[in-house]
Order: structure tokens, then sequence, then C-alpha cells
């Protein structure tokens, strides 16, 4: 894949190459400020892009406004974002405009890379990718509580997967549940939430955020 | 029985107290006639007159505090109108670990010294003393000469009636007459003059403020050591130990490479473990120094994100864009948190509504649960440490909690709009 990496410290920048680069992936671009990142997106058009939040000049969330406003010329452009922090603000910010291609990581989920080029794959391929801290706040906030008091301990799992953007078929690997299995506790739980089900990850994960969204 | 009319009852009181303001505020000139008299009782001599002019500055000094507090009771009590004192107070006494004892102005060998010597040199420094000598003299030609307008009708009744002339006769009359119409009116004069002259001086109140500050500083400069002694203590124990066994970790795994490559394999990976724990560690430590959140979006922008991770239902609403300074922001995102905390911890609260609002002298948030209320600001705990906060930046913090509900609690803190 083409990638562009938006990151200002050396050493992160390096590494980051480095690692996709291991894993037979072209880094095509690197940029290390807000308006870089955003020039170096829409030339490039990369199959995906690695973006820290926090960048120069202002050390505000350069990265993140880049990374929208070049979702906004090219809708559905694929970022990862990566941040020393996660917070629900961002990930629903990102995740607004629908259009699926978008991932939101911690910086270390970087150690376990074989999990981290698959959720790169995943954004790549219109996914979305969610860091698990996200989710798990997410699920566990006040609005979330309340409606999801309803759902089992099991189907509360598959939902937590399923929100960090999993398949069915990821999802019953990590649970060591066949996809029979996985299809029947989705169907119950977008029953119990009174949700449509549907065979897209993206849509299904967006119909699961939307709806926790909603006051 | 029949009521007496009410201009009997005001024209008695009014006389009672015209009495009183005459009494106190003629107990100085009192004391100057008393020592003028004993001069002239001694006769005429070349130095006569220095103990009784010594007697009169004494009585003066010793009187002027007791008769500017009997004014500030006796006005308080008729008229409700409260004036601060606004003497000096004593800062207590505190033992130095040489065994001394430090009162703020000397050190003693004893603390009853240090509390004498103290005591002395807070009445002596304190300006209230010159506005009481002042009143002194000024409450006897103002307050107290009016006041005695209606014992002085009723002296030359009596005198008048007294005599079987028609002339002096008629003096007794006026004199009657002048005393009961002035009487409800007559005390009055007592309150304009104890506000004008027995409030604190612009002097003394910036003193006060002065002292606060300094206080202020000194709490602020406390916190702060603690709180660097906390991050320090929290570095040292969690991430710098973190890393120290990080490193022999992969020190280890380097030597076992080629001998055991599945335990070198095994360490590496607890090596990651450790990494990503030390750095979730830094993380918190980071968040509750200062919150990224805050630093990339500003105070609106940070207390949403702690509503959305709060298990409360909170609501956020502000209609405002603003950048404050960082301290203010920081002050008042804490602010939130504390208040949130409490809202889940004590007043076990469902709902929690958040709004952010600026008026025309800086920005207020206000704070809202549905919980039980009953909540109340104890000295020492997190509620005074949060006015202590916000005190810095001329900040308050209002909090009504009725017994069952609900809490609401309004931070305020001035600022120039931007």
């Amino acid at each position: 894949m083409r990638i562009v990496v938006a990151e200002d410290l050396y050493l992160l920048r390096d590494g980051m190459i480095r690692l996709l680069e291991a894993y037979g992936h072209q880094v095509v671009a690197t940029a290390t400020t807000g308006p870089e990142t955003l020039d170096a997106l829409l030339t490039w058009r990369p199959d995906v892009s690695v973006v820290d939040v926090r960048m120069p000049p202002t050390q505000s969330d350069e990265g993140l406004k880049a990374a929208l406003a070049a979702r906004r010329e090219l809708p559905g452009l694929p970022v990862l974002i990566l941040s020393q922090h996660v917070e629900q603000l961002y990930a629903r910010e990102l995740l607004a405009d629908g259009a699926g291609g978008i991932g939101y990581f911690l910086k270390e989920s970087v150690f376990d890379a074989d999990q981290f080029i698959d959720a790169l794959e995943r954004v790549a391929g219109g996914g979305s990718a969610m860091d698990p801290a996200v989710i798990t706040r997410l699920l566990s906030s006040g609005t979330s509580n309340r409606r999801l008091a309803k759902l089992t301990e099991r189907e509360h799992s598959v939902l937590t997967l399923m929100a960090e953007g999993l398949s069915n078929q990821a999802i019953g690997r990590r649970l060591f549940l066949s996809d029979s299995a996985i299809g029947k506790y989705t169907t119950s739980l977008f029953g119990k939430l009174g949700i449509t089900d549907d065979d897209d990850s993206n849509r299904r994960v967006l119909a699961v955020l939307a709806y926790l969204n909603t006051p | 029985m029949r009521q007496p009319p009410s201009w009997v009852a005001s024209a008695c009181s009014g006389f009672v107290r015209a009495c009183a303001v005459v009494g106190v505020s003629m107990l100085g000139p009192g004391v100057w006639a008393a020592a003028v008299a004993l001069w002239i009782w001694w006769g005429a001599g070349a130095w006569t007159w220095i103990a009784p002019f010594v007697w009169a500055c004494i009585g003066t000094l010793a009187l002027s505090r007791p008769v500017s507090r009997m004014f500030r009771s006796l006005v308080a009590k008729w008229t409700g109108t409260v004036i601060p004192g606004g003497y000096r107070q004593a800062r207590p006494v505190t033992r130095m670990s040489t065994g001394y004892w430090w009162n703020g102005f000397s050190y003693e060998r004893t603390r009853r010294d240090a509390i004498r010597d103290q005591k002395m040199r807070v009445r002596l420094t304190d300006p209230a003393v010159w506005r009481d000598l002042r009143f002194m003299g000024i409450a006897p030609i103002t307050a107290g000469l009016i006041a005695a307008v209606p014992p002085a009708g009723i002296a030359a009744a009596v005198l008048g009636f007294s005599q079987p002339e028609l002339s002096t006769r008629l003096i007794g009359v006026a004199g009657l007459v002048v005393a009961i119409a002035g009487a409800p009116y007559a005390w009055r004069s007592a309150e304009p003059v104890a506000v004008r002259f027995l409030r604190p001086s612009p002097a003394m109140a910036l003193a006060d403020r002065v002292d606060e500050l300094t206080a202020q500083r000194a709490d602020i400069t406390v916190a702060q050591a603690a709180e660097i002694r906390r991050i320090e203590r929290d570095l040292h124990d969690e991430a710098q130990a973190r890393l120290v066994a990080l490193g022999l970790s992969l020190a280890t795994a380097e030597k076992l490479m080629k001998t055991d490559p599945d335990q070198a394999t095994a360490l590496i990976r607890d090596a990651r473990a450790g990494a990503a724990t030390s750095l979730t560690e830094l993380r918190e430590l980071v968040k509750g120094i200062n919150p990224p959140v805050l630093t990339e979006r500003g105070l609106v922008d940070a207390v949403r994100a702690l509503a959305l991770d709060s298990p409360l239902e909170a609501a956020v609403s502000a209609h405002v864009r603003l950048r404050l300074d960082p301290p203010i922001e920081s002050a008042l995102y804490f602010g939130v948190a504390e208040l949130l905390t409490n809202a889940i911890k004590h007043a076990h609260a469902t709902l929690v509504r958040i709004t952010i609002t600026r008026d025309g002298t800086g920005v207020v948030v206000d704070v809202e649960d549905d919980g039980r209320g009953g909540v109340a600001v104890r000295a020492g705990g997190g509620l005074a440490g949060l006015r202590g906060r916000l005190a810095v930046f001329d900040g308050t913090l209002e909090i009504t909690s009725p017994a069952g509900g609900p809490t609401r609690a309004r931070m305020a803190v001035p600022c120039e709009s931007s």
C-alpha cells in the first residue's frame, strides 16, 4: 500500500516508517506539520495515512484538523489517527461524516504490530478501526450504561469488538466462538437495541455508535 | 386598656436612644472636662497642667476603641447597618524548630511572651487606632450635638417650669415641644456619622487585601510544592522503575537469545507489556497535571470530553467560543471534574447539566445535578480547596444544596472579554 506518515517527532516517524516497510508497504510521503499533512494527503491521495493528532505549529490538534479537512475534500480518504491519549469526543468527530475509512488508536497500539497492520488494512479497505480504550469508555459512559443494561455479558463483549471495527470472523477468533454463534449474538443484540443489522461491518459500527450518540 | 399612640412610643424610644448616643459620644469630652477641672482645682502653676494632660491622653486612647465598638453596636442594633471594624487580627504564633516562638514580628522565648508582644505590636501598628481616635473628636460635635437636642429641651423645660415667671415658663413650653418633636429624629444622625467615620479606610481595606493575598500566595506555594512532590513520587515509583525493569528484561533477553530463544521471546513480550503499562501510567499522570484535550481544544471541548467519559448522563451546553488564560481554564476544568466526582460519590446523582456562559464580567460555569443534596463546603475539604484555587483569580464558588437536592454549583471567574 502507498502510505503517508504525518508525525512531528523524529524517533516515532522513523520507527513507523521502518515498521510499515518491514510489512512490505511503501511510505510515499512524510509530513511534520498540520499544513504539510493536509497538502500531502491531497496531493498523494494515499491508500491509507497515519496521522498524529498533536503537531506544529500550534501543538494543538493540528493533525486531526488536517485529516478532517482532507476528508471534506476527498470523502472517505482512509486515515488512521494516532495519539498519546484517546478521547470519545475526537472519535465522534471522526466518525460523524459516516464515510468510513477511519481509524483511531493510541500510539502504543503499534506494540502489537500484527494487529496494528491488520487495523491499518481494514481502514484502507474503507472499514473502521477503533482503539479498545475508546470503545470501552464509549460503552461505559452515562447514556450507554442505561441503554446497554439489557444486554447479556456475552452480547456486551460482542458489541465491544464490533464497535472496534472487527468483522464477524475476527470477533469469533477473539472470543473462540464459531461464526454462526456470533451471528446469533449479533441478531439478538441488534434486536434488543432496536437497530437493523447490516452485513457491512462498517455501516454496522456506525449504526451502533450513532445509537449511543443520540441523547 | 388603651394602647398609647405610636408617636408617643417613638418619641420615648427616640429619647432613650438620643440619650444613649449623647452618653457614648460625650465620654471623651467628659474625660477632657475632668482633666481641665483637675487642673483648675490644683491651681495655676508652671507645670501643673502636665498630669491632667497625660491623664486626658491616656483616657482618650483607652476609651477610643470601646467608644467605637459601642457606637457600631448601637447603630447595628437600631438600624441593621453593620459597619465592619476592620481591626487587624493577630496571626497565630508558631513554634520554630529552634524552640522559640515566632509571632510575625519577633522571636520570643515563651508562647506567652510571644502573644503579649504580638498584641501590643498589632495594637500599635493598626491604622484603626487613628481612625478611632479621630472619631473621639468628631462624634461629640456631630451626632453627639444633634442627639443632645431632646435632652437639652427636657432640661430647659424642667428649669423653666421650676420658676414662677411667665417668660421662663414659655421657654419651658418651647423646650418641651422641641424635645418631643425632635426625639424620634435626633438619634438618627448616628448612622450616617458612624458609616462615614467608622468604616475601614481605603488604606485599611488595602492592608486587608494584602494580608489576604499573602495568605493565598502561601497556600498556593504549599499546594504547588505538594503537587510537584506527588509528580516526582509517581514518576519515581512507577515510570522510572518500569523503565529500569524493561531495560533489565531486554538485557536478559539479549543474553538468552542464543541459548534459550523461548525464554528470550517471553522476556521480550513481558518488556512490551511493561512499556504499554508505563505509557498508561504516564498518560494518567499527564492527565492529572494538564489534560491534553484542554491544551488541544480549550475549556468547552475539554468539559465535553469529560462529560462523555463520565458514568453519569452529563449534558453540556455552551454557546460561546472562548479561549481563556490557560491557568483559568485549568482551574475551571478541574473544578468541573471535582463537582462531577461529588455528584457521583456523595449526591448519587444520575443526571448532570453543565452550562458554560460568559457575562459582562467574566466566565460562569454552572453544574447542576439531580442528586440528594446536602452538600456543604467544609474546611480542608475538596470544595474548600476548589474555592481557594478559584480565589487566586478572584473567582468564586457558590453552592446551593438543600437536603433532598438538587445541588447547584456556580463557579465564576472575572476575566476580560475577548
